[in-house]
């Protein structure tokens, strides 16, 4: 024993401090995320009755899921739905937040302002208000005939069919696609700030020797900014895929959560690990993607 | 072919490159300034048709020639009646405020101060299964919520750490009938549901509310920050918790209020946790999830979501949820903004 503690230099002491630091943490991660893993993917292969004494399961194997994919008309819409507004979502908020927050890094009259202005949708963006006020116009139309989007007090339905002769379907689209803009733009705010905080990070010094070998803006932003910035990317990518998939105004989300309020453990559960697994597939494709084809590339 | 550039002397030549640099950069501080006006108004726009909105009677909302200004003004009952559907006739909105600064708010300061404590364990020593653990950290990221939500549920009505506390508390029990005493009061596993228990003990224990965010950007931080003080503080005699404590969080306020702040409008804006944890006293953004079956029940099927009197109560009920949070980002808005450019992300 004596010998042993001997032998124990500062690197052993200050391991053993690191993982006091982090046991907590270790402590939560088995108490609220890996045993309600492992609880919610059994759950979704049984039938849960919730009674007074607690949760009884019965296992019923695939039913659950063969009935969310084969009974359930909606929910292989909703699946295709989610997917296809993810992958325009995507790439549109990634490069519209690094050209927004390139432009804020620069030097110009009223620059405080418009940093103050471009936060708001970081504090406002995430939550029901956002689905309140980008409400889509079919579904005021199939309510009152009356629209309250937000896009359509701009250019509603009835002025483009009227004024300019369009046909309902096209009218549609552009009131759709104006919704769209500002529901991107909005979804851009945390973006915003990472990209910022990341372009911060970059030695000036590189741009100025940059600079003095006479490189042009263009190769500035391809051979300095976007490879420093290469791995904040994926972090601001990460969280925009994840922030996507389970954001509150999705289709599946809202059925899921209804579903899971109204106490249906059992189909919810399917309904979730179902989405979550093509989302994870989805993801890990683009990620492996990233760092193989770009990352790699500057680390070399 | 002839010069035509051959007679221009060098001094015109030199004017010429001035001009045309300066012309360079007219041309783009125009072309960023319309940028930045187009996307400002793109920002401002909701948030102004948010507050017109909400002071207009149903009928100004259904003339189709009113733009701006509305044409009948009934700000006071949009109000009373947004305030009533936050659950209360009288005092609906200061109650799910308060239910607000209770569980959300108080559960958002927890995470500050846990995970600044695991970032930095993580940035600063090496120990066996970092790696392993880091990777957990990602997997914590990717994974949402709703996925360990309903057995997260269940565990709170009968709150437990892998049937230990359970296992106590029969035990007890069953020494308690060996001498006769009826112990079945003895209770280990409490239910915490519609306590703020189900939003601090995540928080507390480092798995809140994306955590994993959180104490990826202390992370990224405490790394970049200078070890040499730190050394020194060590060499005096300063265990790792002092050092911590004394030396490491307070030349990191940057990342402290980055960091408030993110957790704090995640935690206000949350709904999908605190619905379902909570069916009586909500807070703000739970009682804003269920505003239009509110006002179905209350009002009636006129008051369904789409239509020109529900839009208003709606528009009223968001201003009132985000005008507290607005207030907070006036105070912090400067110290946040330049802590952005001082926490260092680096990815």
């Amino acid at each position: 024993m004596s010998k042993l503690k001997k032998n124990r230099g500062i690197e052993s002491l200050k391991s053993r401090y690191g993982l006091m630091f982090v046991l907590p943490w270790v402590v939560g991660l088995i108490m609220f995320f890996f045993i309600p893993i492992v609880q919610s993917l059994y759950y979704s292969f049984c039938t849960v009755v919730v009674t007074a004494e607690g949760v009884q399961t019965t296992w019923v194997g695939l039913d659950n899921y063969t009935e969310i994919l084969k009974a359930d008309p909606n929910y292989t819409t909703w699946l295709s739905e989610s997917i296809g507004s993810f992958a325009y979502s995507l790439p549109i908020i990634l490069v519209l937040s690094l050209i927004l927050a390139m432009t804020l890094n620069q030097n110009f009259r009223g620059r405080v302002f418009f940093r103050a202005l471009y936060f708001l949708p970081v504090i406002i963006a995430t939550g029901k208000v956002m689905s309140f006020i980008f409400r889509t116009t079919d579904e005021d139309l199939s309510g009152m005939g009356v629209s309250s989007g937000m896009a359509s007090s701009m250019i509603s339905v009835e002025d483009l069919t009227g004024a300019l002769n369009l046909s309902t379907e096209i009218a549609t689209f552009i009131s759709n696609a104006i919704n769209d803009i500002f529901n991107l733009v909005w979804s851009c705010g945390i973006q915003i700030v990472l990209f910022l905080a990341g372009l911060q990070s970059i030695p000036a010094t590189l741009y100025e020797a940059s600079r003095v070998e006479g490189a042009t803006k263009w190769e500035e932003f391809w051979f300095i900014t976007f490879p420093m910035l290469s791995r904040i990317t994926l972090l601001v990518g990460i969280f925009t895929m994840v922030e996507l998939f389970i954001n509150e105004r999705s289709p599946m989300i809202e059925q899921v959560f209804g579903k899971m309020r109204s106490g249906q453990y059992d189909i919810s559960s399917a309904m979730i690990w179902f989405y979550f697994i093509i989302a994870c597939a989805i993801m890990g494709v683009i990620i492996l993607a990233f760092t193989k084809l770009v990352m790699k590339r500057y680390d070399a | 072919m002839k010069n035509i550039f051959k007679d221009i002397s060098e001094a015109d030549r030199l004017r010429a490159l001035k001009y045309a640099k300066v012309g360079t950069s007219v041309a783009y501080s125009i072309f960023r300034y319309a940028l930045l006006i187009s996307v400002g108004f793109i920002i401002l726009y909701p948030l102004l048709y948010m507050i017109v909105t909400s002071i207009m009677s149903a009928n100004a909302f259904n003339n189709s020639t009113r733009v701006w200004i509305p044409t009948e003004l009934s700000a006071a009952l949009n109000y009373s009646r947004a305030n009533e559907a936050f659950g209360d006739v009288k005092w609906g909105y200061l109650m799910a405020l308060g239910n607000t600064l209770k569980y959300e708010v108080i559960s958002a300061l927890l995470q500050v101060v846990t995970c600044s404590v695991v970032g930095y364990g993580f940035a600063r020593f090496d120990f066996k299964a970092k790696k392993l653990l880091f990777g957990v950290l990602f997997l914590t990221i990717l994974v949402p919520d709703m996925v360990v939500l309903i057995p997260r549920m269940v565990n709170f009505s009968n709150l437990d750490f892998m049937g230990i506390f359970g296992a106590i508390e029969w035990l007890v029990e069953w020494i308690g009938s060996w001498f006769g005493a009826d112990l079945t009061a003895f209770d280990l596993t409490p239910n915490v549901v519609n306590t703020g228990w189900t939003m601090w003990l995540p928080s507390l224990f480092g798995v809140g509310l994306r955590s994993g965010v959180l104490i990826y950007i202390y992370i990224q931080f405490f790394s970049g920050l200078p070890r040499e003080l730190e050394e020194a503080a060590w060499v005096d005699g300063a265990g790792p918790f002092k050092t911590f404590l004394r030396i490491a969080v307070p030349s990191s306020s940057v990342v402290f209020i980055t960091v408030l702040v993110f957790s704090l409008i995640w935690h206000w804006n949350d709904s999908l946790l605190s619905g379902m944890y909570f069916t009586e006293n909500l807070p703000l953004a739970s009682g804003l999830n269920g505003i239009e079956t509110y006002m179905i029940q209350r009002w009636g099927l006129y008051f369904q979501a789409s239509s020109p009197q529900a839009a208003s109560i709606i528009m009223a009920a968001c201003i009132m949820f985000i005008t507290p949070m607005l207030v907070f980002y006036m105070f912090i808005q400067r110290g946040f903004i330049e802590s952005i450019d001082r926490v260092g992300i680096t990815g």
